[in-house]
This record gives C-alpha cells, structure tokens and sequence, in this order.
C-alpha cells in the first residue's frame, strides 16, 4: 500500500501568507505569483543537448508541430501533443521523436519510436516539468534529417508541492 | 506499491488499411528518485522505462521514458490496420520487472 | 497598497455574504476547458484506474467472504444514487457517516475485515467506484431531523474564522469565487467531484484530504480523515451543492 501523501514530493506546500490572500482580494489577480517566463533566446544548453541526439545536425524548423500550454498550471502532469508531416511510407517516414526539457534535472524526456506502420506522425504524452523553460521536440526522419519545433512555457506550480 | 492496472482505449474493430488512435492510460507513481518521503527516507528511483507495442507480433511502437513522464502517464499513438490480431503492450520498469496487456484488433 | 485596493482589503476583511443555492456551481466549472475535457473522458482521466481498481475490489475473493458483490448484486443498478445521499445519519449508531465510512462499516461489521484505513488505495478505490455509479444523479442529502446538529455544526464550521491568517470557509468560496491564488481559480468549495484525482497529489485524494490542504492554507487545525469535524463539513457542503450533479473522479489541480 502505497503512502497516502506521494513521496515524489520533497518540499510541502508553505500556507498561504496573508499578502498572498490580500493581493487576491485586491487585485483580483495572483500574477505577480507568477515565475518570469524563459528566456527568448534558445540558450546554448539546448542546442547542445539536440546536437547530441542529431549526431550534429541542425535540425530544419517546419513540417512539426509541437502542442504544449503556453503557461503550465501543474507541471506535475502537462499535456503535450506532437504532429510530424509525413506519408509514414516505407521510403519516408518518421523514425523517432524526442522531447528536450533544457531545465529538466535530466533534460531527456522521452522518445516515441515510430514507423510506416503507424500510419500516421501523431503522439501525445504527460511530461512533468521542473520550472519554466524551453520544451523541443525533435523528430528524426528516415532520410536522414530531422525537424524541430519548441516552445518556451511558463510553469505556474513546478512539479511537486503538496498541500494535504 | 499501488496495483499495476492500465486502461488501453482503442475501437475492436477496423476496415483494412484503416488508421486506428490507441490511448493507454497506466497506473505507477514514476517515482524519478531522490525525493524524501513522509518518514524521511529517500525514494530509490523507479519509474516504468520502456513501453513497447506489438501488433500481431510486429513492433509498431515503442516509448523510452524518463524521469521527465509524468505520474500515472498516458500515451496515445496510431497504427494502421493490417490484420486481425491482438497488440501485445508491455511494460519494463526499473529494476527489471515487466508488465504485460493485450487488447485485439479486428480487421474487416 | 493602492486606495482601491486598500479598500477591497476591507472588504475581505467582512464576512462574505454566502451565494445562493441556485448561484453554486460544480467545481469543474472552474477549470480550464482542456481539463474539463479530460474529467469527462474515461481514456484520460487517471481517476478511473482507481474506478477500475475499486470495480475489481468489490468481486474479488482473496479468501474474503461474503464478497462486496455477493451482497450487493447488480451495483450499477443497486448502488445506483447511494453516493448522492451521503453523509447521512446511521440509523443504527445515530452518527454521521460519510460514504467512506459507510464502506468500511460494511467492511468491518458484515465482512469481519481489518478496516481498509481512511486515505488507503484500496479504499480509495472502492469509494471512487461507488460514487462513479452516482455520476450526473443531483446531490440530495438531508441537513433535517436526525442530521439537523450536524449541519448547523457544519455551517459553523464554514463561517468561523480560523488559522493564523483568521480566514473563514466561506471568504475565499463565497467572497472570492472565480478569483486566482496560486494557480487555481477559487471555486464554491464543494466536494461533488470527490475522491477527485488532484495533479498536485499526483493520485486520487478523498473530500477530507482537500479539506486538510484549505485548513493548511490558512495555518488551521488540520483535523483527522474521517473526524466529526470535517463529516459535519462535509455534510454542510453537501447541502449547498443539493441538487448539483456527481462528477466523481473529478479532475482537479
Ligand atoms: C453481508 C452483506 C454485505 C456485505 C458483504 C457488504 N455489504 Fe454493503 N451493505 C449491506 C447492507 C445490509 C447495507 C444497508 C445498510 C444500511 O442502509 O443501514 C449496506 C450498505 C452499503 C452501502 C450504502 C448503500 C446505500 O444505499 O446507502 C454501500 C455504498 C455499501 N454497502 C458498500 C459495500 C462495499 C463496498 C462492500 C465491500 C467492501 C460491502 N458493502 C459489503 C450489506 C453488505
Ligand atoms: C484562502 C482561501 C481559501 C480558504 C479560506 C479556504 N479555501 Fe477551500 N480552496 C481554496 C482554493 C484556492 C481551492 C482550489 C480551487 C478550488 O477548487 O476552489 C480550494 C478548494 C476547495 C475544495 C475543493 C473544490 C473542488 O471542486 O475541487 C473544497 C471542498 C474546499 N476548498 C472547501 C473549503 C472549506 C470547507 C474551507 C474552510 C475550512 C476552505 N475551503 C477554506 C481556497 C480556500
């Protein structure tokens, strides 16, 4: 029998503090709560943790849509949905694709292995996210190249905090 | 541990050629390791590490994941229709165990 | 702080005026359209492994016997609306029971089983399962007769004021409804969508134990799962959600 309160969970939530409450009664709206968003630019880190998984190559930008919410209520579970344009043929297909959480304690999230028997480039998953960041996903094609889209995401409660 | 159980939601049937959504929803904490726990022991790292789908005997998908997956995850994924057959999905955790669910497929 | 806002202070300050019954909305409302999509499909919406898990319970034998089901045939007709009356006064004991409780009476007393445990998987699962086979029947519980001091205990419970930051139930669910606070958008404070499967908990979690996280929030008592306080909460809550759909397993943040 499993613990009622999850152990995957390392600081519990602090109460509320009276300027939390009163900044809700006064304005309305808590967003000064919330974190600043990543950065615009792609740090580095990420463009080296694609290169390690593209051999090198700088993944093209197009034909891959990347579905994430742009700000994240609960980055314990957050709904992702990635598209790749492809006729999943045997002579064109899609291979794998990866997701990359550059601010992720470890940055591989997962890999979807596909093929041309999956008809079609289409997948969804639950990630959990550690903070704001930026998110790509990246899919390798059979003829060697491979695409990428990303997205920066605001992340209002990192995984983990438990008030019970 | 809570039981394994796991819902997979796809149609029992389908036309040839057809190409059919498979949701798979599994229960498992995904514990990523580190974390202290109500009596203050640190949690070993266990998470389920590998999804792979089978089609008739054919692989036709497989999910690495990492500590990254959320709790309870869920996946969804398509296949094309070939033949009348079950999808074999299992499940390997860390540690070595495996866990094991089929749903059939008609073909029309 | 601005004069406006200095005066909205104030206003928190007060005693909300509570809403009315027809003003009361399920808690799902509150969520975004995504996850109130996802509450509702049975693929995605993990309460249902502990559905699942709960349907499984209720037949298997382990050695157990009489089986839930030997008793109780049929449940998705039998138990049909039992959740949407509950708490209720136990005829027997003249206490209040939760549907929890309920379970573990027959768990205890007809079974001749160690209680399952408030907050334990397995009774968590059974709950779920029961309440799912009330999901869309109006809430319809009884705050007279016999349940009448439970309620009024209730009530009085909703509008004290508690906890280091001297807040009152009905402050953030009547005073604040539709308000954000970390994230989460307040809502009425009613428990029609529990156990409730809280991405926060990253598990299914019982009425009680969200209770304990509000009682947190405000550095209140956190009173024990299952204890006469928060059953005569519950009970109150279930009175101002009379006639609002079950939607157990919710989905909540
Ligand atoms: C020996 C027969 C027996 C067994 C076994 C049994 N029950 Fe019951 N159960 C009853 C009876 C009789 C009542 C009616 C009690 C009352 O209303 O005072 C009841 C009431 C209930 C109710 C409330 C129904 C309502 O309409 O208010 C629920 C829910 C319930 N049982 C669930 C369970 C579960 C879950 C199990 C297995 C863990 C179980 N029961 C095992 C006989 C049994
Ligand atoms: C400081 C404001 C605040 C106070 C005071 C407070 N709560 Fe809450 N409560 C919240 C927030 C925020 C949530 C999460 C969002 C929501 O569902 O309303 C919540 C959620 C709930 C829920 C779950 C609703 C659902 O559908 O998931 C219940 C039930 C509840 N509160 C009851 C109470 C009770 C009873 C009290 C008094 C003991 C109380 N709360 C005090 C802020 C508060």
């Amino acid at each position: 029998m499993s613990s009622p309160i999850s152990p995957a969970c390392v600081h519990p939530e602090p109460a509320l503090s009276r300027r939390e409450v009163m900044a809700v009664g006064a304005a309305g709206l808590a967003l000064g709560a919330l974190p600043a968003p990543a950065r615009a630019a792609a740090p580095p880190a990420l463009a080296e943790l694609v290169a390690r998984i593209t051999e090198g190559a700088v993944p093209e930008r197009g034909r891959i849509t990347f579905d994430i919410p742009q700000l994240v209520e609960n980055g314990n579970s957050v709904d992702v949905a990635i598209q790749v344009e492809s006729p999943m043929t045997d002579a064109d297909h899609v291979r794998w694709i990866h997701i990359i959480a550059e601010k992720n304690p470890f940055p591989d999230v997962a890999r979807f292995h596909l093929g041309p028997r999956s008809g079609r480039a289409e997948i969804r998953a639950t990630l959990r996210l550690a903070t704001s960041q930026k998110v790509a996903a990246i899919a390798a094609l059979s003829g060697g190249g491979y695409v990428i889209a990303d997205a920066d995401i605001v992340v209002t409660l990192s995984a983990c905090i438990d008030g019970g | 541990m809570a039981s394994f159980n796991a819902r997979i939601t796809m149609p029992a049937e389908a036309k040839a050629g057809e190409v059919v959504e498979v949701r798979v929803l599994v229960r498992h904490p995904m514990d990523r390791g580190g974390q202290v726990d109500a009596e203050g022991r640190v949690v070993p790292r266990k998470i389920l590490n590998r999804l792979t789908v089978t089609y008739a005997g054919e692989p036709v998908f497989r999910y690495d994941m990492h500590t990254g997956v959320s709790a309870n995850p869920f996946v969804s994924f398509t296949t094309r229709a070939i033949e009348t057959g079950e999808l074999s999905f299992e499940w390997r955790e860390d540690g070595g165990a495996t866990f094991t669910r089929t749903a059939r497929l008609v073909v029309t | 702080m601005t004069a406006a806002g200095r005066a909205l202070a104030a206003a928190l300050l007060a005693l909300a005026g509570a809403a009315r019954a027809d003003e009361i909305k399920p808690g799902s409302t509150f969520l975004s359209p995504e996850m109130q999509r996802q509450q509702q499909d049975q693929s995605r919406n993990p309460g249902y492994l502990w559905v699942e898990q709960g349907e499984e319970l209720f037949s298997r034998r382990d050695g157990v016997s009489p089986t839930c089901i030997s008793c109780h045939a049929d449940p998705k007709q039998s138990l049909r609306g039992a959740a949407a009356r509950y708490p209720q006064v136990d005829a027997a004991s003249g206490k209040l029971v939760n549907l929890e409780g309920r379970i573990e009476q027959c768990r205890v007393d007809r079974q001749k089983q160690p209680a399952f445990g408030y907050e334990s998987q397995d009774l968590l699962g059974l709950t779920a399962y029961v309440a799912s086979l009330s999901k869309g029947m109006p809430l319809s519980v009884s705050a007279e007769g016999a349940a009448k001091p439970f309620y009024e205990a209730g009530k009085a419970f909703y509008e004290r004021r508690q906890g280091q930051l001297n807040l009152a139930c009905t402050q953030c669910h009547d005073g604040l409804v539709g308000q954000k606070l970390r994230g989460d958008t307040i809502s009425y404070g009613i428990g029609t969508g529990y156990p409730a499967y809280r991405l926060e908990w990253n598990g299914l979690g019982s009425l009680h134990r969200r209770l304990r996280a509000c009682s947190l929030g405000v550095r209140a008592t956190q009173f024990d799962y299952g204890s006469d306080d928060y059953l005569a909460l519950e009970l109150y809550l279930a009175v101002r959600a009379r006639d609002l759909p079950m939607e157990a397993p919710g989905l909540r943040r």
